[in-house]
């Protein structure tokens, strides 16, 4: 079928990009945002624009909350269908609370047994926010736009259905691995055109050379970040322990557990909960004594009320690329150590280190900002080679009457530019809604699905020139919206909140002047690249213009 | 004293990727201006380019704790590579001051 392995990787570079690319930019653009979610909560909710506080006092102001959390009424209406009635008051299991340098609110969690015969770990959620400063709580309903919309839209692509999403993630994690093998494979000048970016030469040798450039000068992060996705998100998509060997993996637990001293089960006993204050002063002490002083990252009380309990206090790992570590486990009734966690195993470093990688929660500003420039070169990569695609094809789809090109390219519009104006579209909507609006957080997200459905119908519509082997003025079109929505979502921020840019920079407050700035760029940017557009749809195809023809280029080896 | 050690990484690093691109003939003419302006010493200009991104990596050591690090100096080095690429497409002059050094002594008596 193919004249040699690299005619062959040519195929499988195109067509698979081409079938997953769409998604890939998705998941990429989400990821990029991701890496400031919490700064994007703090624009979207603007009670909550104040300074991060570290973990405060649990036996003052966090124990009284964590006794008022009761079970999510949902969660609790998914278990009456699993098990019919439940009894009126559900055993406590645990408590546990989670905070960053990035978080200025805390939420705080508690899990609720289930009795159900057919699966003894059943249990449900409940969960309140806090100001640390004074214990107030928050509104639970106002969306946090960045880590609870754009992350789980990186990460599963808001698809619940048995788990679809982050399965249609995982197989887009592998492809990109492929993608990036098969594209190494089929590059010929790798080393020789490490630096190249022909940005005056022919159309297509241009965006062929940003295709490359931005895939191979961020290979190592496009290697590194689909594979530790697909690490972290191992255990849904091999579910073994759950599933073939769970009765391994509970012997596995429980053996665990008694080598720590750590009870797995409950007593049945009731025992009171001494002070958690004094065990995170000797856990704080125990790290300083290793050489690595901190503070708490997150806290966990284990079968409360019960005199199996522990308290369990991991080191925040602020400094460190793993998320949390360095845990001194407590008897809850005695506030004695039970046992603290050595330096982790190699394996486990290694794990904890890919996941760490990935989850960035480490307080690292540069690094934080080289994520996003490896994140959207990942999207330029995939842009570009989409584009390309087009490029390629539509003076042949032209000449046939074929409309594949012309569908790719809407696609490919509602992808790059489309997802843009989907996310000005909920920031925006954001700002604009009435702040005592029922289910508000449904109507921000209706508003992005909207923008992005709108954004398509539009690439489609306007589609027709790609027909004559022209640029669709589709992409022009949206570059102009998303430099006016992000001009307005700036605009309304200052006029809902007060919050303008002279305010926040002379205020030092950079979750929100940062991103008014980014917006203010990315307007910048889209009326720059507007501009090009016309200028470039006024031209004739460069095809035409110079001869240019794409079949000199190196992935133009065997792929139709 | 971590971001002025993390500001040299990145200079070195830039330097680094600079080197190692006027080592290549034709980003050589393009950062001297014009092709008659000698031949590039490509194996000391790779020497640098190593030296300097090697005191990169000596930089961020500096800075952070070794896994966070490496990290850095990775990514510092896929942006520098990255900006390199660019200033040689729009303003290629700039990286002249990198080919002071790495001139062939062939073509230095030729000159």
């Amino acid at each position: 079928m193919f004249s040699s392995f690299r005619s062959a990787m040519t195929w499988v570079h195109t067509w698979f990009g081409l079938v997953l690319g769409f998604l890939l930019v998705v998941i990429f653009f989400f990821g990029s945002l991701s890496v400031f979610d919490r700064e994007i909560d703090r624009w979207a909710i603007p009670e909550t624009r104040f300074e991060h506080q570290p973990m405060p006092s649990f036996d003052a102001r966090l124990r009284p909350i964590f006794e008022s959390i009761q079970p999510d009424p949902n969660e609790l209406a998914q278990a009456r269908e699993r098990v019919g009635t439940l009894p009126e008051k559900l055993r406590l299991m645990n408590w546990s609370a989670y905070t960053t340098h990035r978080d200025p609110v805390l939420t705080l969690y508690a899990e609720y047994a289930v009795p159900n015969p057919s699966d003894p770990d059943d249990h449900v959620h409940g969960h309140v926010t806090i100001d640390p400063r004074s214990g107030k709580l928050l509104q639970n309903d106002r969306l946090a736009i960045g880590s609870a919309f754009f992350y789980p839209m990186h990460i599963s692509l808001h698809v619940q259905w048995h788990d679809l999403g982050y399965w249609l993630v995982g197989v887009a994690a592998l492809v990109m691995l492929v993608l990036l093998l098969s594209g190494v494979v089929i590059h010929k000048k790798l080393f020789r055109e490490f630096f190249t970016f022909r940005a005056h030469k022919h159309t297509q040798r241009s965006k062929l050379d940003l295709h490359n450039l931005t895939g191979v000068v961020a290979l190592p992060f496009h290697i590194m970040f689909p594979l530790t996705g697909l690490v972290i998100f191992a255990g849904i998509y091999f579910p073994v322990s759950q599933t073939l060997l769970k009765p391994l993996a509970e012997k596995h637990e429980q053996i665990e557990a008694q080598a720590r001293g750590l009870p797995h089960q409950p007593s049945g006993v009731a025992a009171p909960l001494s002070s958690v204050d004094a065990m995170v002063v000797e856990a704080k002490r125990r790290w300083a004594k290793r050489g690595m002083p901190g503070e708490v990252g997150f806290l966990q009380v284990t079968h409360v009320g019960d005199k199996s309990g522990y308290v369990s206090i991991f080191r925040a790992g602020s400094d460190r690329v793993t998320l949390v570590g360095q845990a001194v486990h407590f008897e809850a009734a005695t506030g004695r150590v039970i046992y603290e966690e050595p330096p982790p195993s190699a394996v486990s470093g290694i794990s904890e280190f890919l996941t760490g990688l990935h989850l960035q929660h480490f307080q690292h500003w540069l690094l934080r900002w080289l994520y996003v420039f490896g994140g959207f070169s990942g999207c330029i990569c995939i842009a570009t080679g989409l584009v390309f695609f087009v490029g390629k094809r539509k003076r042949r789809h032209a000449a046939e009457g074929v409309h594949g090109a012309r569908w790719v390219d809407a696609l490919a519009v509602a992808t790059v530019t489309g997802t843009v104006i989907a996310t000005l579209g909920i920031l925006v909507a954001n700002r604009l809604l009435p702040e005592g609006l029922d289910q508000r957080a449904t109507w921000e997200r209706g508003a992005f699905w909207a923008c992005w459905s709108m954004s398509l119908v539009h690439a489609v519509i306007r589609s027709a020139p790609v027909l004559q082997a022209r640029i669709s003025p589709a992409w022009r079109e949206q570059c102009h919206a998303i430099a006016g929505l992000a001009v307005i979502a700036v605009l309304l921020n200052w006029v809902t909140t007060g919050d303008h840019l002279g305010r926040t920079l002379a205020r030092g407050y950079y979750p929100v002047a940062g991103l008014d700035l980014a917006l203010l760029a990315t307007a910048a940017i889209a009326l720059a690249a507007a501009r090009h557009l016309r200028a470039r749809e006024a031209t004739p195809m460069p095809e035409e213009r110079d001869g240019f023809s794409v079949d000199t280029l190196a992935v133009d080896a065997a792929d139709g | 004293m971590a971001d002025a050690l993390l500001a040299l990484a990145f200079l070195c690093s830039f330097s680094g990727m600079g080197w190692f691109a006027v080592a290549m003939k034709p980003h050589w003419v393009q950062a001297r201006g014009d092709s008659a302006n000698g031949e590039p010493n490509s194996g000391r200009l790779r020497l640098l380019g190593t030296i300097a991104l090697l005191a990169s990596l000596a930089a961020c050591l500096g800075a952070d704790h070794p896994s966070m690090a490496f990290l850095v100096w990775v990514m510092t080095l896929s942006a520098s590579a990255l900006g390199v690429a660019m200033t040689l497409s729009y303003a290629p002059r700039a990286l002249y001051w990198l080919t002071r050094v790495g001139r062939s002594r062939d073509t230095r008596r030729c000159a």
